[in-house]
């Protein structure tokens, strides 16, 4: 027992801050901790904001995390499974009046459709060609998205809004219960990964990375368990949409977009691709950056934030936590020698 | 005759498609629109071929998907722009620009200057870091500083929108000298230059593999280039903003195109010695990379021209009005060169749907031939398949890799220079290009060149047709029901066509089984 | 007598795994080595790093008396070396004439050559304008080492060269290979101990990535029961 708090004492130490978080920031500002309980306005409630944003953006991260950094399939079509799950909540709830359980029920219903969907094209395609051919399936439904077809449902270019979310779970209202909804479910889905990783069918999915013809000559039909990976994807990523409409006012085309499985790419390479904990890292380090830049110099953020993204490619490709992991030695020795030059 | 057959069998398919296909769409237009929709449909075709065979010489032989292609076409456009609408500020252009290749220019000697100098393991690694640092410190000490006529974004009334009126009108802006006010013309020319050299030979440094390089007369060759266009570019150049001042639209338009190739060719083989080049052993990396540049490409594009749209004039000898126009033979065209010309009965846009097409298929042609009867060509053929073997034979396959990079980077831009005045010039150009030159290539067959100009011919009908019937409707038979294809379905629809194809042949119609 | 070549304790690494794990090869200018050991030894790999092509992270290798590892693939074959890889590796997309060509290090190297290379080889005269695809596996093999005939090297690596022929073709391709060596020294890799015994001057076993033994082809082939130990059967 107790050697399980000492080899966990980071992740726990991180939750017990993200469970503090709220009241903190509220302290400093002056507001008790009563009166963040209350959802006061302030900087707490911002904060909130974020953090929440950020926990989605997790969640959303992992989902690609399982694809392309454990299993290693390269799709570009992959905003789609964010963007079903998102707008499907939206109309759901909009147009259809459907209770929120009702509305999870559907979403794995069409998570699970949608990932067979790219399954079947599994064993045809492999590689780049995988790559295009989600690029395809994935722009068709941005395009349906856009379209003034069914603008009715999915508000067209301008995106969907208006979707009145139950009370006692409005972000405006009941921030801090959202804020610790958000937190449970991206902890447990953190949990669940790091239990599927360790797993057997999740160490044939390194093994298909890292050769697929090794682990099918080992007697592996890997085409179930690439399916398998997708299938846990797509429900994780279409659970991230599901918040994103809950928080959100409005839902953007623009998350059914290539851009947006971009965003995923980006936030795994700043954190480490195929290590879990990056997706965390990755989504800390983009949305505050985002912010801050957009904040501080406005228009030319997106500019910097590509910079930073070639940078990244180019000279710390294994992400925060892959470096950190691979050079974890080296930087306690340093410190220690750092520690020693004052003590 | 029967082995022919079961070779061709996927092409003779193909055109047997699409030529049921033409016929069932010709039997619901008029004839006058179905030729201009099938001339439309080749110049869409045409342009995409453009981005798409660059692109496809570029993964065929280097394996890199340069999802920053679309924006280099996009790049090429805006380029063409700027000497049209303001060669002031392309020829004051002209000397940084020549001045930063020239560093990269000179890339043979390095190796060999590397070699004279002796250091410890910590400095040597330290050096190529420094040298860096030093050349961007330089560059942004004096890029600032360098009088550079440009436009405002933010005023409208001297924003590139206006200009652009301007230029469609015939106004011409009066020639500003350009003036050195904080640091001196030689000063200005000799930091850059030196802030080139100094950035090259950092970067050359990173690769520190002994050479054998025998240096002659012909590693010289391009920085005297880069050089002498950088003193003209001094030297006169108010003279030169005068000369193409006093150009007619029609050889300004041509040395639009020139400049235009020429950047992206430049653009090309920088990007490929320095960003991509790095990253081989990691080619997903390498992916990356190319679509962290277009996103950083496009936004450049914003922050130097902003997002309005605007339209790049047509030179005048596609643009005659009048009395005798539209002009209703070849004849009559040529001695009015009429904006339009009447094909059976359909007024055809000249530039748009007749020019750009020839230029495709010269391009096709030209392309073909460098590929079946060079020498490079060869090596190009022989690398697609193994490169490593070309390198075992003792070929410099990273010089070809960045050549056919700086070729196919060249293409788009072309591409994009030319679609400019048709098409318009915006900062989503790049990335819908982009996406229809992937649905050719994955049409036609990603590494297959013949496969991209199929593809990108298909695609292009495909849209056209669809547009068409969007206006005019399809009547389906035995109903009175008249269908009308809505603009989304004409993207929608060449992606499904994309996809169907790719599930029935995973390598295209003409590409080759790995 | 002079070494042409003089591989030194080379270590190699492909992505993590070592492969190479201290090979030595001397090769004395003029003759045949035969690379022997079992499949997955490492023989390849000692080709393909002499040429750089897998650049060993230890060790020497000397060709000439320059050291060339670390230098880049092009410019150490461009030094007189011609590789005839495993699967012959002839390129599909171009015919045989521009297989040929394509190996150029000197403009009319091809022209120079051609009548050398058409006696040796004269079944490639008649297929010359056709399409790299469409040679038999003897005929390709015989492609690929004429292809490296057409600059004028000094050494010669030969992967493989029997491998997958006809017992006739052996014959033939044995014959132009002693006929070569009159010209240029050889490396071979030769699975069939038959065909090496009978073209090699001297041999080195690699074993599990390591030159385990060496010395003259003769001295092997009396020694029966090192041949069994090191490469299974004889």
């Amino acid at each position: 027992m107790k050697n399980f708090f000492i080899s966990h004492r980071g992740s726990l130490l991180t939750l017990l801050g993200l469970i503090l978080l709220p009241f903190l920031v509220g302290l400093l500002n002056g507001a008790s901790p009563a009166d963040v309980f209350v959802n006061g306005n302030g900087q707490s409630k911002f904060i909130q904001g974020l953090a929440i944003e950020i926990f989605i953006l997790t969640i959303y991260a992992l989902s690609f995390d399982v694809i392309f950094g454990i299993t290693g399939l390269l799709s570009f079509g992959h905003s789609m499974f964010f963007a079903v799950g998102a707008y499907l909540t939206g109309i759901a709830i909009k147009s259809f009046g459907l209770s929120l359980p009702a509305t999870l029920g559907w979403l794995v219903v069409a998570s699970v459709v949608q990932a067979l969907l790219f399954g079947l094209v599994l064993p045809r395609v492999k590689g780049i060609t995988f790559a295009l051919v989600t690029l395809g399936l994935g722009s068709v439904f941005h395009i349906l998205v856009m379209s003034s077809e069914f603008g009715e449902y999915t508000g067209a270019d301008v995106g969907l809004q208006g979707v009145i979310v139950p009370a006692f779970i409005s972000p405006a209202t009941e921030r801090l219960r959202f804020y610790f909804v958000a937190l449970t479910v991206m902890v447990l889905i953190y949990l669940l990964y790091q239990r599927f990783v360790n797993s057997p069918t999740g160490r044939v999915c390194v093994a298909i990375r890292e050769n697929e013809g090794r682990a099918q000559m080992l007697g592996y039909n890997t085409f179930y368990f690439k399916l398998s990976a997708l299938l846990l994807s797509s429900l994780t990523a279409a659970l991230a949409g599901f918040l994103h409409t809950l928080y959100q006012p409005i839902v953007s085309p623009n998350t059914a977009g290539l851009g947006y499985t971009v965003t995923a790419l980006l936030i795994l390479l700043i954190g480490g691709v195929g290590t879990l904990n990056g997706a965390f890292v990755g989504a800390i380090v983009f949305r505050l950056l985002d912010y801050g830049l957009r904040r501080y110099i406005g228009e030319s953020a997106s500019f910097i934030n590509g910079a930073i993204y070639v940078l990244f490619v180019l000279f710390i490709p294994y992400g925060i936590v892959g470096t950190w992991r691979l050079k974890s030695l080296q930087i306690k020795q340093g410190w220690e020698r750092l520690l020693k030059m004052f003590g | 005759m029967n082995s022919f057959l079961r070779k061709n069998i996927v092409m003779l398919v193909t055109v047997l498609v699409m030529a049921v296909f033409l016929t069932a769409a010709a039997q619901g237009m008029e004839k006058k629109d179905f030729v201009i929709t099938l001339l439309r449909g080749l110049a869409v075709g045409s342009i995409t071929f453009l981005v798409a065979s660059g692109f496809s010489l570029i993964f065929g032989l280097l394996d890199v998907l340069n999802l920053a292609h679309g924006t280099l076409f996009m790049i090429g456009a805006y380029m063409g722009w700027t000497v049209v609408v303001r060669p002031d500020t392309f020829v004051d252009l002209l000397t940084p620009l020549a001045l930063i290749v020239s560093g990269f220019a000179l890339g043979d000697v390095y190796p060999l200057l590397a070699s004279r100098i002796r250091l410890g393991l910590s400095l040597r690694r330290l050096l190529p870091w420094a040298l860096i640092l030093v050349s961007i410190l330089l560059f942004g000490f004096i890029l600032p500083r360098y009088p550079i006529a440009i436009w405002d974004v933010e005023n409208y009334a001297q924003s590139p929108v206006t200009f652009s009126f301007m230029a469609d009108s015939g106004a011409r802006l009066p020639v500003m000298p350009a003036a050195f006010t904080e640091v001196t013309m030689p000063s200005a020319f000799i930091g850059l230059l030196l802030a080139s050299v100094i950035g090259a030979f950092g970067i050359s440094l990173f690769d520190s593999s002994p050479r054998t390089v025998r240096l002659s007369w012909k590693n010289f060759v391009s920085i005297a280039i880069a050089l002498i266009v950088a003193i003209a570019g001094v030297a006169f150049n108010d003279n030169l903003t005068a000369f193409l001042y006093g150009l007619s639209s029609n050889w300004l338009f041509f040395v639009a195109v020139l400049v235009a190739t020429l950047s992206g060719v430049a653009l090309g083989g920088v990007m490929e010695a320095t960003l991509i080049r790095p990253l081989y052993s990691r080619p997903i990396y390498q992916l990356m990379l190319t679509l962290g540049m277009s996103a950083i490409g496009i936004e450049m594009v914003r922050a130097i021209w902003g997002r309005p749209e605007f339209v790049m004039p047509k030179p005048a000898f596609f643009n005659g009005g009048g009395e005798a126009c539209p002009a209703t033979n070849f004849a009559d065209w040529w001695a009015n060169n009429c904006s339009t010309i009447l094909i059976l009965d359909g007024r055809v846009r000249v530039y748009n749907e007749i020019f750009i097409p020839i230029v495709g298929l010269v391009v096709l042609i030209s392309i073909w031939i460098l590929l079946q009867r060079t020498r490079l060509g060869m090596i190009i053929r022989a690398g697609v398949q193994d490169s490593q073997m070309v390198e075992a034979l003792g070929i410099n396959v990273r010089r070809v890799f960045t050549m056919v990079f700086a070729l196919g980077v060249g293409l788009a831009s072309l591409g994009g220079v030319l679609a400019a005045p048709s098409m318009g010039l915006s900062n989503l150009m790049g990335e819908s290009l982009l996406l229809n030159a992937l649905i050719a290539l994955a049409i036609g067959g990603l590494t297959s060149y013949p496969g991209a100009a199929l593809g990108s011919v298909i695609v292009g009908m495909i849209q056209q047709f669809i547009i068409k019937y969007g206006q005019i409707g399809i009547a389906i038979p035995f109903t009175e029901i008249i269908f009308k294809p809505t603009p989304p379905l004409v993207p929608a629809s060449t992606v499904m066509l994309m996809v169907i194809i790719l599930l029935l042949l995973p390598n295209g119609l003409l590409g080759k089984k790995e | 007598m002079e070494n042409i070549l003089d591989v030194q304790n080379i270590h190699t690494f492909i992505g993590q795994y070592h492969i190479l794990q201290g090979v030595n090869v001397r090769v004395p200018k003029g003759s045949i080595v035969a690379l022997l050991g079992r499949n997955g030894a490492g023989k390849t790999t000692t080709l393909k790093s002499i040429l750089g092509l897998t650049p060993p992270r230890e060790g020497r290798v000397v060709f000439n008396g320059q050291e060339v590892n670390g230098m880049r693939s092009f410019d150490i074959a461009s030094m007189g070396i011609g590789f005839v890889p495993e699967h012959r590796a002839i390129f599909r997309d171009l015919s045989v004439e521009e297989n040929l060509k394509i190996a150029e290090r000197k403009k009319g190297d091809y022209l120079r050559k051609k009548d050398f290379i058409f006696d040796l080889f004269p079944d490639l005269k008649r297929l010359i304008a056709l399409p790299g695809t469409s040679l038999s596996g003897g005929q390709q093999q015989m492609l690929a080492i004429a292809r490296a005939l057409v600059p004028d090297n000094q050494l010669l690596l030969i992967d493989e060269p029997s491998e997958g022929l006809a017992p006739v073709l052996i014959e033939s391709m044995m014959a132009a290979i002693h006929e070569l060596s009159k010209e240029s020294t050889i490396i071979l890799v030769e699975q069939n101990f038959l065909v090496a015994s009978q073209l090699a001057e001297y041999y080195v076993i690699i074993e599990e990535g390591r030159s385990v033994q060496d010395g003259k082809m003769k001295d092997l082939a009396a020694d029966k029961a090192a041949i069994h130990r090191f490469l299974g059967a004889a």
